[in-house]
């Protein structure tokens, strides 16, 4: 990395990804389901349709009167999005609800400790239609639901989510918090909405499981103590400010470190991390993930310019 | 070397009434194809005719002048696009009596 790059972020001592969306996707795709149903590669069953989160593109990205915006590296950006529909927040997800990027690679190291996420991002909402209240009918910050980071990740024996996500939005109602993962369904029947019998297992994809309720809470999510904080959104939904974030885990305790978000760290208190037991054939899985997910039916934005994925 | 992507618009969803496909960024690319694969179709006289259309700002749509041949049978089916801004859909027309399409709709892009 150039000595420029080096100072935008912070790495741990080695650099596993260090992707600038400026020369290409590198690897990072939309979450599909699994094809492996008879008779023609049919979707495995689920309670929730995933076929409808869209396509992550390389985006400029470009608005009706600004035109082009670029990126913070060059011109393009990772673009992870929504389609325009939205359930109330205590409902499960729509289909199409949210987006998801995931690249997928594995440990090449057995001496690892810390695992960190970085990347600089930035979130809007489509300018489609002036249909707010109050003083800017036109500006759609309160449409995010609510965007994240982290990895879905197997080592050692043991399967596990770790992320945090920026809880937006809930039904409209501005929320400007960081939350963790960590699940607190009773079990899998209630981490899949009381679905008897599905395949789900508690704590695992807890962006589409894991009940959530009117109030802002998700089974899925913990609050991060003290991490209200209010990012930028623009004067205009066509003007987007890249942020810098970093999340730090522990793979040896499996634990929360620190997460940074601009220039505010947030201590995450050797939070446990909740393993479940591992899945055949994917041990040393390790998957980074962004995701993202619109408050109503209006398409939003996820953009990445550059992630660094670093571990020692 | 140059860049390719493919990525999909729908996959195994079944269609009975007419649609657009998910807008789709393309600043980067010179070209464009769009699949249509058909892997169920059912009804009397049943037919799809998709459109091109493009955008300047992903929300506003104008007709770029692509139309497919009427797609009647399973199978692969394809529409070729070579000149074109930051945005591609497809805007697709389904006629016939209680028509059903099973489609599988992927955007390859190189550039």
């Amino acid at each position: 990395m150039s000595s420029i790059l080096l100072s935008r972020f912070q790495p741990l001592s080695k650099v596993l990804v260090h992707d600038v969306f400026n020369t290409g996707f590198n690897g990072w795709m939309e979450i599909m389901p699994n094809f492996c149903e008879a008779p023609d590669f049919e979707e495995s069953p689920s309670i929730v349709v995933k076929h409808q989160w869209p396509p992550v593109m390389l985006s400029t990205p470009t608005f009706r009167y600004p035109g082009s915006h670029g990126s913070l590296s060059g011109q393009y950006s990772l673009k992870v999005s929504t389609r325009p529909v939205a359930n109330s927040y205590n409902q499960p997800p729509a289909p199409g609800s949210m987006g998801h990027a995931i690249k997928r690679l594995s440990f090449h190291h057995l001496k690892r400790k810390y695992l960190q996420f970085e990347m600089w991002f930035a979130f809007t909402a489509e300018q489609d239609k002036v249909d707010g209240a109050g003083a800017l009918p036109g500006l759609h910050e309160s449409s995010i639901r609510a965007f994240g980071a982290g990895w879905d990740l197997q080592e050692r024996g043991n399967r596990y989510f770790a992320g945090v996500r920026y809880l937006n939005a809930v039904d409209g109602a501005l929320q400007k918090k960081w939350q963790l993962i960590y699940p607190s369904s009773k079990d899998d029947k209630d981490w899949a909405y009381g679905t008897d019998g599905d395949w789900c297992i508690k704590g695992v994809d807890p962006f589409w499981f894991g009940r959530r309720y009117a109030d802002g809470r998700h089974d899925g999510y913990k609050d991060i103590q003290n991490a209200q904080q209010a990012l930028c959104y623009n004067e205009t939904d066509c003007k987007i400010n890249w942020q810098y974030f970093r999340l730090l885990i522990d793979t040896e305790n499996r634990q929360y470190v620190e997460m940074q978000c601009q220039d505010k760290i947030f201590d995450l208190e050797k939070h446990p991390i909740f393993c479940v037991a591992p899945y055949d054939r994917i041990d040393g899985l390790m998957n980074p993930l962004v995701w993202v997910e619109t408050d109503t039916n209006r398409r939003v934005f996820l953009f990445i310019d550059s992630v660094v994925i670093s571990q020692e | 070397m140059k860049l390719f992507n493919a990525a999909h618009l729908e996959v195994k969803k079944d269609f009975s009434t007419d649609f657009q496909t998910n807008p789709y960024e393309v600043g980067w690319a010179d070209e464009c194809i769009f699949f249509i694969a058909v892997e169920g179709l059912s009804g009397g006289n049943a037919a799809l005719v998709a459109a091109v259309e493009i955008s300047h700002d992903g929300v506003n749509w104008v007709g770029e002048g692509t139309v497919s041949e009427p797609v009647d049978k399973l199978g692969l089916h394809f529409i070729r696009v070579k000149h074109f801004g930051n945005w591609l859909l497809l805007n697709c027309s389904i006629t016939g009596e209680q028509p059903v399409f099973r489609l599988n709709i992927q955007i390859a892009l190189k550039g």
